[in-house]
């Protein structure tokens, strides 16, 4: 757990270094008696470089510790995880192309399968439900969604 | 009485056709997201955000009020009938709840549970009406000053209460703050961290950060392992009515619950699960048989349920008369108000009073909705337990995607949810709370907007944070309540040094 600890301190150290890099681009003070733009950032900035500072102190001060049970996935589960984020990445990148109803039916059709491991009726079914019937729900609540190269789905 | 007088006109609103069927709807869909496991109030709330858009602020807001007690009520059904709770204050609930439905009461754990609900709503509702007029008219004094140390205090409580640490706490409410501050600088108009990147330029919007946290994180954390249960007693639900011996018993813990829940719902940085928690173990010391807690006793449900949905209600009164949100959950609610061009705080109620007193009287009506909803229709509910978890995690997935993009058609809205939903679940793997950063996020721009004015006004002279009473009183209120967090985080961190160097 120490090196994860040491890796996500780190890791805020230097967020913060950066926070405090960009807030000296804005002003510290404004034009009137007020702090400007930059005030209220450089210090959350610093505030979150000695926070960490201290967590690492800590943790070099404190003997190692074991790794939580279940904090690394099993194989299965990376690639659960793995699925739902490329299938949410994918539908992002495709939803302009194909429109949001193909794209939903995509991405449900794959998580069904992969996931779920549903028979290709159901899925299908379930798949076009979520992807048409999404969007003729939410076009009657008048939110408009991307209608792809096909210009109506 | 003056109140009394404003909360008719406000159930003269409420009772409208309109108004009483999008609270019917939001007990429906609210207590459908306590039934889903894996998708707790904040998230649930978040994700019908966009249902709202085209609605009048009123109906809009009981709507969503709606949705956030119908969760705290629906979360019980899968705690009692397959023992995985529907949200973190049912967690207690599975303790005797899921062993009354393996003895064949399902039904009247359910049954208590939803009448101590009900009492415990109804009695904080109450106490909203009888105490947000004072509450107001104290409020109404605050200039930027005593609200910056205000909301400070919101902001200690909020991160001392949160989490096993207080570091991690305090790190999560910086970088809510942090993100809150990218976008056009309300005072000079500059961009801050946008990067050059056009969108950003609006600031991050709290929606998909809410929605990537708490749906998109929560559903990663359920896709590594199997979110299956085992339906006690095959799920079948019959009498919903406590025996004889246990009404007395019953509605002892009702009342303590309700005055636990009540009090813990004033205090921000309390959530309804410590609630719960709370009320569960005080049950446990005053009992005559503590050893059989655990085992299927219904006073080990009456209690936790009352308090948890006790606090929900109690918890609408910092939110309403102060603009002080206390949960993550509230805090969406506050988003949603600020969204519906309304700002909580005491001028809610003397410009917008016909909206407040409406949602107020609302929540009356939600508790009876949510009472006829509970009882006969249980064992609907219980149906929806059986579709499959990998179903509704790609239902709810679609869902995400479709709020995230409706509220501002943005694809960009769309990839800050899902990055946050990364985020959220990196923070939940390594025991960072969320509930600081989604409060430092909707509460950002108003702090420091409080801050600059009150500085503004006093010319820079930084002394007039002290020298206000009330804003001095605030202060010391956060020093004390930073300073007993860390003092209690203290002792814990020296006392395991000690043993390593005797070891």
């Amino acid at each position: 757990m120490s090196r994860v600890n040491y890796i996500v301190w780190g890791l805020l150290v230097a967020f913060g270094v950066f926070i405090v890099h960009e807030s000296l681009d804005h002003n510290y003070y404004g034009s009137d008696f007020g702090p400007g733009p930059g005030f209220f950032s450089f210090w959350l900035g610093i505030l979150l470089i000695v926070l960490s500072i201290i967590q690492i102190v800590m943790t070099y001060r404190r003997p190692a510790e074991p790794l939580p049970d279940g904090f690394i996935p099993n194989r299965e589960g990376v690639k659960r995880i793995l699925s739902i984020m490329g299938a949410l990445a994918a539908s992002l990148f495709l939803m302009n192309y194909l429109g949001f109803s193909l794209t939903m039916m995509g991405f449900c059709i794959f998580l069904l399968r992969r996931l779920g491991r549903q028979s290709w009726w159901l899925t299908l079914v379930l798949s076009a439900a979520a992807g048409f019937g999404m969007a003729y729900l939410f076009e009657l609540l008048q939110v408009m969604l991307p209608k792809g190269f096909l210009g109506f789905i | 009485m003056e109140a009394f007088q404003h909360l008719m006109t406000g159930f003269v609103t409420a009772m409208s056709p309109m108004n009483l069927l999008f609270a019917t709807i939001g007990c429906v869909l609210g207590t459908l997201i306590g039934v889903l496991p894996g998708l707790g109030p904040a998230a649930g709330t978040a994700l019908l955000i966009p249902l709202t858009f085209k609605l009048d602020p009123t109906a809009a807001i009981i709507m969503l009020a709606a949705i956030y007690y119908g969760a705290m009520y629906g979360g019980t059904i899968t705690s009692v009938l397959i023992n995985v709770p529907g949200e973190a204050a049912s967690v207690v609930t599975c303790l005797d709840g899921y062993e009354m439905a393996k003895q064949g009461r399902a039904g009247a754990a359910l049954g208590i549970a939803a009448i101590g609900s009900f009492i415990g709503g109804t009695v904080a509702t109450f106490g909203l009406v009888l105490v947000a007029l004072p509450l107001t008219r104290f409020a109404l004094k605050f200039g930027p000053t005593e609200y910056f140390s205000l909301l400070l205090v919101g902001l200690c409580l909020v991160m001392g209460l949160a989490g096993k640490s207080l570091a991690k706490a305090l790190v999560m409410g910086v970088l809510g703050l942090i993100f809150s501050f990218v976008g056009v600088d309300p005072v000079e108009g500059a961009p801050r961290f946008t990067f050059g990147i056009a969108p950003l330029m609006d600031g991050i919007r709290f929606v998909p950060v809410v929605m990537g946290f708490f749906g998109i994180g929560e559903i990663l954390i359920n896709a590594e392992k199997s979110l299956t249960g085992v339906m006690a007693d095959g799920g079948k639900v019959s009498s919903f009515f406590p025996r004889r011996d246990e009404w007395r018993i019953s509605i002892t813990s009702i009342i303590r619950g309700t005055g636990l829940g009540f009090f813990l719902g004033l205090i921000p940085g309390t959530n309804s699960a410590v609630a719960s928690f709370m009320s569960y173990s005080i049950e446990r010391k005053v009992s005559d048989h503590p050893d059989k807690f655990g085992t299927g006793v219904i006073e080990g449900v009456a209690a936790p349920e009352t308090a948890n949905n006790a606090y929900a209600n109690a918890a609408l009164i910092p939110l309403f008369t102060l603009g002080l949100p206390g949960s993550p959950t509230i805090a969406i609610l506050m988003g949603a108000l600020i969204m519906n061009g309304l700002t909580p705080g005491p001028l809610l109620f003397t410009q917008h009073a016909g909206f407040v007193w409406a949602v107020i009287a609302s929540l009356y009506i939600g508790n009876v909705i949510l009472l006829i909803l509970n009882l006969p229709l249980v064992g609907w509910w219980a149906k929806l337990l059986k579709i499959p978890y990998n179903i509704l995690m790609v239902f709810i997935l679609v869902f995400c995607i479709i709020g995230a993009y409706s509220l501002n058609n943005s694809l960009f809205d769309v990839g800050m949810m899902i990055i946050c939903g990364l985020l959220g679940y990196l923070f939940k793997k390594l025991d960072f709370p969320l509930a600081p950063a989604i409060l430092t996020l909707i509460l950002g721009p108003l702090m420091e907007r409080s801050l600059r004015e009150a500085l503004s006004m006093s010319q820079g002279d930084y002394t007039v944070f002290f020298t206000r009473p009330i804003s001095l009183f605030f202060l010391v209120l956060a020093g004390i309540i930073l300073a007993t967090s860390a003092w209690q985080a203290w002792p814990s961190a020296i006392r395991e040094e000690s043993k390593e160097a005797q070891v």
